[in-house]
């Protein structure tokens, strides 16, 4: 069993493609964004070599802390809001009637690009004929706040559509991982006098749980590095209020001409979200895999 | 199979009411389906009522009110404006090209990572890992001058070779949660039957993973299918440009025409929501362990 | 069943892969006829042309662009021209991209000053004064090629040139009896009076902070006066003197007057000016460049357009200021690559492009170019020949400051606009900011 499980030859056929397509197209930036972040460099001509300085000027800048403070806020939310994606995805799983139907309704938003997402919140959340405000109005309400011009609402304003355009893709994930637990599993149960709460608690959620840890990295991670929504409905603002690292790095880099701070902001960035991926994977880590028993 | 259709058997059972706490409880839980599912289907029809409306009407009329003479020149305009149909067939093949070729290579490595038996296994996953976390935009000049020494520039290789490996981190990341689920039984049937590595992958794990396959494929699909940085970046023919830049053709210098957006947008959606339709239904019932023997 | 759906996937994967070596070969093909042509010049030659005026959106625009390609390759059958169009956002990122690989196009749109100076400084944009010298000598508005010129080089030919008025919706005034404001006192009241009667007074659009900024420069140019205000961006002096300071208050003081539409800095141009055409808001500060929207637009109704009417910037009371002073200056030019191969070939087409563009973009695009135009001999709106009058009567014309600053100093700029006007920062930090970028040098 082992020695066929061991086999180089199929492993290195397994993984060599991959892996050296990795290195080619994911790698070369990876380390070259780590050079440039040492450079000071417009991007154009030869970048000039400064060490740290960007690193050095990056822990002073309060921008890009304020930045990395929001991105971080969005992941904490990210990664809370995906209990109510599990809920929902438990409900779509089970056998209620038309739960298929339901499921592909739910699903549809995730299939909108950002430019539409983003057209369609800036006309819910506009501070005159939007949606939102109109609803408030209706309700007496005077003074409607000015949802993404008040640097107190912004960031919430713009997490929520955010929140929502990812809710689709871990629907969709965690949906596949219930579905994945075999159906005999839930018979067994019931047999034996389960109800439905126990069996999603006691035995869906373990068996989900590989998964669920997995969400959990994507969330983090795809939240660090988030820019579509926020560049398109905010451009950051106002002053800087839902600014988030990565979009303050596209700033620095393709606007300010600041090609080795951009760099070094985009690198530091991806030590973060190491850093996290690895606090997560030991906060999550159980001592032995859980199996089908 | 069986155990399926005695499930729902029993489930119908206890739809059909033993007390009335459970029928309330039922209503509810529909009431509030019903209503997120209204809130779900609200952006398509804003977008279909976007279409058809000028600069003004996007901006002064109600989100959900159709304009009095709808602006279906906005489909003409649309279709008759650039090369959409060629924009079409390069977005429908470089999507279909990169998926699979994504949702294939990344079963593999998954397959070897997490089933196999290696030193170097965790190191590789870490790769992976790693490999998600950069920002794009920090990879788009260094990918340019790289493309552009080995003239990849202006090829839709450039494309799907990008594609690929910026979506295999998160596609393997979404197998691996599966992977490590399978029954450990699969492999020791397997080795008893003699199947050699390669059949047991291709007969066996990778039709028992086609649920989280329709999603990752679903997945992949639809951010290939979005993309439009590095298509921009990479592409300078108009003939290999694909239908995310549709919608560039409707930003002008001093002005945009929203409501040609929202019918290019419109149309793009389309082969998507067939595609995930489609995909959706792949996403199955898990075989019992006991099956696999068998 | 499991093994047909796997022979489908691995088809579609070969397939794939099949198409994509199709697509590799024609790619090279392409790609082996456009060098070829480079290197036997005089014979074939073809001249990369990157723009950003798409068809579906800058129709007038991307009509004249093709006419007058069609018509230079008529007349020089040797020569193709080969288009890339991007939208503006995507444009700058291209070039960006594709300057830091050394790989611009032949011809290229550049805005001028701050903007191009890395790309001059790194030696990508070649000097066309030898053009300036010849056909084009003297066809352009004074002033306008100078926007372009660095070290006594000019490195580009402007082919737009923009003020910026500020436009009024002639129904809302008569409605509540306001006149022109010729004031900043007068501009006060009409300001209080339209917005004691329940109407935006001023649409502005501040999530694009340059829009913001055009308050700013003429309240500063106003009090403070343009020379001060010229040597403050330049650095020659300081953001802190008496009147800038001034200016920053009357801007947050509007703020407080409730002058622009309600949430305006989280409002992108776009929308701002959707306020000013339904009827919504009174007034609105924005370049010529829309004045087609006023005029020969269709989508925009007619009612509106007929109420569409201009004023200068009025005058502060003990202001260092002139009302013919205004903001403006060219918009994009065309530059022509340092490194390309078909240098010459490149610069005969931006002459014979500038040329043909300034005959014919105003009368099929509604632009105004930055060459001389012949008003007596075309009919156009009378807005176009009220404004063109303005123009010529100017006594100076200061140019956007976010485009006159270096890159990094327009950022500050910018972010400083919307701080100000979001009463984030105060007009004295809102002076130092400025005092710190600029010397700062990048």
């Amino acid at each position: 069993m082992d020695k066929v499980m061991s086999n180089k030859k199929i492993i290195a056929l397994y993984v060599l493609p991959a892996l050296l397509l990795i290195l080619a197209v994911v790698y070369i930036p990876i380390i070259l964004t780590g050079y440039y972040g040492l450079t000071e460099w417009n991007g154009i001509g030869s970048p000039d070599f400064v060490g740290f300085e960007n690193y050095a000027a990056l822990l002073k800048d309060s921008a890009f802390w304020s930045s990395a403070w929001h991105a971080l806020l969005l992941a904490i939310f990210s990664a809370l809001s995906l209990i109510i994606y599990l809920a929902v995805a438990m409900v779509l799983a089970s056998k209620i009637k038309g739960a298929n139907l339901f499921r592909k309704i739910y699903l549809i938003p995730m299939l909108l690009s950002s430019v539409a997402i983003a057209q369609l919140w800036l006309r819910i959340y506009h501070p005159t004929n939007g949606i939102l405000n109109s609803v408030l109005e209706s309700f007496g309400v005077e003074n409607t706040p000015e949802w993404l011009a008040d640097p107190n609402l912004v960031l919430f304003a713009i997490f929520i559509p955010i929140l929502w355009q990812y809710a689709g893709f871990y629907i969709l994930i965690y949906y596949a991982a219930l579905k994945n637990i075999p159906a005999s599993l839930e018979e067994a149960a019931k047999i034996d006098g389960a109800n439905a709460l126990q069996i999603a608690w006691k035995i869906k959620l373990p068996l989900a749980m590989e998964v669920i840890k997995v969400t959990i990295v994507l969330a983090v991670v795809g939240s660090l590095k988030y820019f579509d929504l926020i560049y398109v409905m905010t451009n950051g603002g106002p002053n800087g209020a839902s600014e988030v690292m990565a979009s303050y790095m596209y700033k620095e880099a393709f606007k300010s001409y600041d090609f080795g701070y951009g760099s070094a902001i985009g690198f530091f960035l991806l030590l973060i979200c190491l850093v996290a991926t690895w606090i997560i994977r030991k906060l999550t880590a159980t001592k032995d895999t859980i199996q089908y028993s | 199979m069986m155990s399926v259709s005695a499930s729902q058997m029993h489930n119908g059972k206890a739809g059909s009411g033993k007390s009335t706490a459970l029928k309330l409880g039922y209503i509810l839980l529909y009431v509030v389906l019903i209503a997120v599912a209204v809130f779900q289907l609200f952006p398509l029809v804003w977008l279909l009522f976007f279409s058809l409306k000028n600069n003004q009407e996007v901006f002064n009329l109600p989100p959900l009110s159709l304009p009095t003479d709808p602006k279906w020149e906005n489909y003409t305009k649309v279709w008759e404006a650039g090369n959409i149909g060629v924009y079409f067939l390069n977005s429908v093949w470089i999507t279909l090209a990169a998926t699979a070729l994504t949702v294939v290579i990344a079963s593999l490595v998954t397959f070897a990572i997490t089933r196999m038996k290696w030193k170097a296994s965790s190191l590789v996953l870490g790769l992976f890992m790693l490999a998600m976390m950069i920002p794009v935009h920090s990879t788009l000049i260094p990918l340019f001058s790289m493309f552009n020494k080995v003239h990849l520039i202006d090829n839709p290789l450039s494309l799907i070779l990008t594609y690929v490996a910026f979506n295999m981190p998160i596609t393997i990341m979404i197998l691996l949660g599966f992977y490590y689920a399978l029954p450990k039984e699969v492999e020791e049937a397997s080795v008893i039957d003699g199947c050699s590595v390669n059949r047991m992958f291709f007969r066996i794990v990778f039709p028992m993973t086609s649920s989280v396959l329709a999603t990752t494929a679903i997945i992949n699909i639809i951010y290939n299918w979005n993309e439009f940085i590095f298509v921009n970046t990479f592409i300078s023919s108009d003939t290999l440009k694909t239908l995310t830049v549709g919608v560039q053709n409707f930003i002008g210098q001093y002005t945009t025409d929203w409501g040609a957006i929202g019918a290019t947008l419109m149309i793009s959606i389309l082969p998507i929501l067939i595609a995930f339709l489609f995909l959706s239904d792949r996403i199955v019932e898990g075989i019992a362990a006991g099956s696999v023997k068998g | 069943m499991f093994k047909k759906k796997w022979t489908t996937l691995l088809l579609t994967a070969s397939l794939a892969f099949a198409v994509a070596g199709c697509g590799n070969n024609g790619g090279n093909a392409n790609e082996g006829a456009a060098n070829d042509g480079a290197n036997e010049s005089g014979n074939k030659v073809t001249v990369n042309f990157m723009h950003l005026w798409p068809e579906g959106v800058s129709a007038g625009q991307n009509k004249i662009v093709n006419q007058i390609i069609s018509d230079y390759q008529n007349e020089n059958p040797n020569v193709t021209i080969k288009q890339e169009v991007l939208d503006n956002e995507q444009y700058k990122n291209k070039l960006k991209v594709l300057s830091a690989s050394n790989q611009l196009p032949d011809v290229g749109v550049t805005w001028a000053a701050g903007f191009m100076q890395p790309y001059v400084e790194g030696n990508l944009f070649t000097p066309v004064d030898d053009l300036l010298s010849g056909e084009l000598n003297g066809k352009f508005v004074a002033g306008t090629t100078e926007a372009y010129a660095m070290n006594g080089k000019t490195y580009a030919l402007p082919l737009e040139f923009n003020i910026a008025p500020v436009y009024y919706n002639k129904a809302i005034f008569e409605k509540f009896n306001l006149e022109i404001p010729q004031t900043y006192d007068q501009f006060k009241t009409v300001v209080k009076t339209l917005s004691d009667n329940g109407v935006a007074p001023i649409a502005l659009g501040n999530k694009d902070r340059w829009t913001g900024s055009l308050w700013y420069m003429y309240l500063a140019d106003r009090i403070a006066g343009q020379d001060t205000l010229a040597k403050a961006i330049k650095g020659e002096a300081s953001f802190t003197d008496a009147g800038l300071v001034q200016a920053a208050q009357e801007v947050q003081a509007l703020v407080d007057g409730n002058a622009f539409v309600k949430g305006f800095n989280g409002l992108s141009n776009e929308e701002a000016k959707s306020e000013f055409i339904n009827g919504n808001a009174a007034m609105y500060l924005m370049g010529t460049w829309e004045l087609p929207n006023w005029t020969t637009n269709e989508d925009i109704p007619q009612e509106f357009r007929d109420s569409v009417g201009f004023f200068k910037f009025p005058t502060v009371d003990g202001g260092k200021g002139n009302i013919d002073s205004w903001v403006g200056g060219p918009g994009v030019g065309l530059f022509v690559s340092e490194n390309s191969k078909v240098k010459d070939e490149a610069k005969k087409f931006v002459e014979y492009f500038v040329t043909k563009w300034g005959e014919q973009s105003v009368t099929g695009a509604g632009v105004i170019p930055a060459t001389k135009v012949d008003t007596s001999a075309i009919e156009l709106p009378q807005l176009y020949i009220d404004l063109f009058t303005e123009m010529n009567k100017a006594s100076s014309i200061t140019l956007f400051a976010d485009v006159q600053m270096k890159a990094d100093a327009a950022e500050t700029h910018l972010n400083q606009i919307q701080s100000l006007f979001g009463k984030a920062s105060t007009p004295d930090s809102f002076a130092k900011e400025h005092d710190a970028a600029i010397k700062a040098g990048k």
